[in-house]
């Protein structure tokens, strides 16, 4: 295949290459095999997830984006071990796992701190349950704090915190744990559009001092390619692995990059695999039928 | 503020007053009840209509017996009053007659009595002297000859000129009480007199506060405890049987909310068994119990106790539950570490609602078995019509619900500070509860801190 062929999205850079190639030599730290779902509903059996395999890297960032209905949320749920897949295994660093275990970290969308605790005891109350003496939790949980950048909030509670700090919040108390795999189901999906970016750039800053395999569920084209190291496009009805698109953007990634040409090939290429685009589709729209502005004022 | 800001913005659509206006009308909303009741207490026109008697009059005209203190329509005391005339006017024909009369002594000196009141009333006699003849003499003695003036009652021309007419007769015997010297001829009646009043079930805020001084400052007479001893035995009763229904309940209750299995083996009986009214038991308990205090706080415990097993746990946002089990949360832990603290807040707010419904309960459960506590009272002074002693007694439980509600609501804000809902006065109490703790606690890790750490 010449230059020419290869769809922009794809045309790698040296750098970029040779760190996807870095990157694949890393031992595989989350590993799904045949992972297949099926509800029972009134109208029958419904198959949300249909033999879903893909590996995480070590230290990778992966996204997995697809229409609504896709079976991203039940998905990642699966993962966490909130619920059991019907068929198929979930490997962390190469050992089945099934239930929830610290060892897989979770940050919901909504805002799930504990509204009885303290910032710095929601923090330790995974250290905590798992029989750490008190005073090393809270020693470590000033540190994770200090990471995410709260410090002065410590001894604040929730509700005196705003939807980004809760949710900065409810990474160091998933952090806390040391997990080898942390999940983000759409944790940034309440946040107004400000937050949101910034929000963005703290995960990464976070991601790049913690050695943390990060899997973030998002609707977010944006947000998808702005974050990952590879993309995991899935289709709905049922939910299937469609595509994992390498994301060629160069790291350190900077908002200016949002305009790269690179940055948006990809853009375009995830979305067209998420929305098809038909043609007939475009000469169907309705037509205004309104007396229309003069032109000479246009 | 100036007139106009006094006098608008008090009707907004859908938006809260100021602070300044909200106080004024927290005020106005206990001030209103208590004007209307004493307007339509004090001012005569509005209401009043009765008749109290200062003076009453006996007359085998009427089919009823009378005393001072009792009351009459509007309608009826014209006739009561014209029936005694009309008693007086054949008193005078027996006079003028001069022939003595059957038993006259005897109805005479009962005919003396009848100033009693009089007596009482301006403190010319104590309560107790009611048939002290020979100090009722004197009072017949001193008006007549007008060294004493009746004030409060004051006697009517008409009596006074009875009174005089009487004495005359009387003066004619002794100037002292003598059974013996009695005239042997009928004395005149006095006139009933009264007051326009309210009827008994409506006594005046004066009444009101002076049965409740007296009441609550009775010492103990035999067998009969005090009010406060009333008061202290209902609290026991309420709080024993709310306790009971705690223990019992709210374990339940979070079991229920946590494991279906619970859930589906207790809650549908306990729904079945809400609409069973607590009172139903009463007797079924006394049998059971027998009467003494057990039935009736076993009354209270039935009467809270399913509205305990609610669904408050089930309010948890499951969210927490699943975030808790990602954070390493075993089973077992669930309960302590999340469900409890989680509730703790709705759960503390279900309690104090459920103990104002104790109140409902309590009242029930006093009159059962032995009557005993507020409501015993209660039910014996309604029984004898003393409704000014009755009124201290509702005024107390409700004051009491109220002040206990309002408390318990404040201290909402310092035990769940993290709940949100906290207003400045309760976290200034937080905080001063907090300081010694926190300052202990700080005190202790600055000592056992290692040096290397900030």
């Amino acid at each position: 295949m010449t230059t020419a062929d290869t769809p922009e999205y794809l045309r790698q850079d040296a750098a970029v290459a040779a760190r996807f190639e870095r990157l694949k030599q890393r031992p595989v730290a989350l590993s799904v095999r045949g992972l297949t779902k099926r509800f029972e509903s009134n109208k029958g059996i419904v198959t949300a997830l249909e033999n879903v395999n893909f590996d995480v890297h070590n230290r990778e960032f992966m996204c997995v984006i697809g229409p609504s209905g896709c079976g991203k949320s039940t998905l990642v749920r699966i993962l966490a071990g909130l619920e059991t897949a019907s068929e198929g295994e979930l490997l962390v660093n190469g050992t089945p796992v099934t239930g929830p275990c610290p060892d897989r970290g979770m940050v919901f969308q909504g805002y799930t701190l504990f509204p009885w605790l303290t910032v710095k005891e929601n923090v330790m109350f995974g250290p905590r349950v798992a029989g750490r003496s008190r005073f090393s939790a809270e020693s470590e949980a000033r540190e994770w704090i200090e990471l995410v950048g709260l410090s002065k909030f410590e001894n604040s509670y929730p509700h005196q915190l705003s939807g980004g700090m809760k949710q900065r919040v409810a990474i160091a108390r998933a952090l806390a744990n040391q997990p080898k795999v942390l999940f983000m189901d759409e944790p940034f999906g309440a946040l107004d559009a400000q937050t949101r970016a910034n929000m963005q750039a703290y995960l990464l800053e976070i991601w790049k001092k913690v050695d943390i395999t990060i899997v973030f569920i998002t609707h977010d084209l944006d947000e998808a390619v702005f974050l990952s190291d590879r993309i995991l496009v899935l289709d709905a009805n049922p939910g299937r692995v469609r595509e994992a698109v390498e994301v060629a953007v160069p790291r350190p990634r900077s908002f200016d990059q949002l305009a790269d040409p690179m940055f948006m090939a990809t853009r375009r290429h995830i979305e067209h695999l998420i929305h098809p685009p038909r043609a007939a589709e475009t000469e169907s729209f309705p037509v205004l039928r309104m007396a229309v502005a003069d032109p000479d004022v246009l | 503020m100036s007139l106009r800001g006094c006098l608008t913005g008090w009707l907004a659509v859908r938006r809260d007053l100021p602070r300044g206006k909200r106080t004024v009308l927290t005020i106005l909303s206990f001030l209103l009840p208590l004007l209307l009741w004493c307007v339509v207490s004090y001012v005569p026109f509005i209401w009043h209509p009765d008749v109290k008697l200062t003076l009453a009059a006996n007359t085998e005209r009427m089919t009823a017996v009378f005393t001072a203190g009792n009351r009459v329509s509007k309608d009826y005391f014209p006739k009561y009053e014209e029936a005694i005339r009309l008693d007086n006017a054949e008193i005078l024909n027996a006079q003028a007659s001069k022939e003595p009369v059957a038993g006259a002594k005897r109805a005479n000196r009962v005919l003396l009595r009848q100033i009693a009141p009089v007596g009482i009333g301006n403190g010319w006699l104590k309560p107790g002297q009611e048939q002290d003849d020979s100090a009722i003499y004197r009072i017949w003695k001193e008006l007549a000859t007008e060294t004493k003036t009746a004030g409060s009652p004051a006697l009517t021309a008409e009596n006074l000129a009875i009174v005089k007419s009487n004495w005359a007769l009387l003066s004619e015997g002794s100037a002292e009480f003598d059974f013996a010297k009695l005239p042997e001829s009928p004395l005149l009646k006095l006139i009933p007199q009264g007051v326009p009043s309210n009827p008994v079930y409506l006594p005046a805020p004066d009444e009101v506060i002076r049965a409740a001084m007296a009441d609550f400052t009775a010492p103990r007479i035999g067998e009969n405890p005090t009010m406060l001893e009333r008061y202290g035995y209902s609290l026991r009763i309420i709080l024993l049987g709310f306790l009971w229904s705690c223990v019992i309940g709210v374990p339940l209750g979070i079991l229920c909310g946590v494991y279906d299995f619970f859930a589906r083996l207790v809650e549908p009986f306990v729904d079945f068994f809400r609409y069973m009214p607590a009172p139903t038991f009463s007797t079924l308990l006394v049998a059971v119990l027998s009467a003494h205090d057990a039935p009736k706080v076993a009354l209270v415990f039935l009467g809270t106790v399913f509205q305990m097993i609610s669904k408050t746990t089930r309010l948890l946002d499951p969210a927490l539950l699943e975030a808790a089990q990602t954070l390493g949360t075993k089973p077992r832990q669930m309960i302590t570490k999340v469900v409890l603290p989680g509730i703790m807040p709705n759960l503390y707010n279900d309690l104090r609602i459920l103990l104002g419904w104790a109140w409902t309960w309590l009242v029930i459960a006093e009159l059962i078995g032995v009557k005993s506590g507020l409501t015993g009272f209660l039910d014996t002074q309604g029984t004898f019509r003393n409704f000014d002693r009755v009124f201290p007694i509702i005024i107390l439980i409700g004051v009491t619900g109220f002040v206990t509600d309002q408390l318990l609501a404040l201290l909402h804000g310092v035990f769940f500070p993290w709940a949100g809902k906290t207003g400045p006065v309760s976290r200034a109490v937080a905080s001063a509860v907090a300081w010694p703790v926190r300052s202990f606690i700080t005190l202790t890790r600055r000592i056992n801190a290692p040096s290397d750490l900030p």
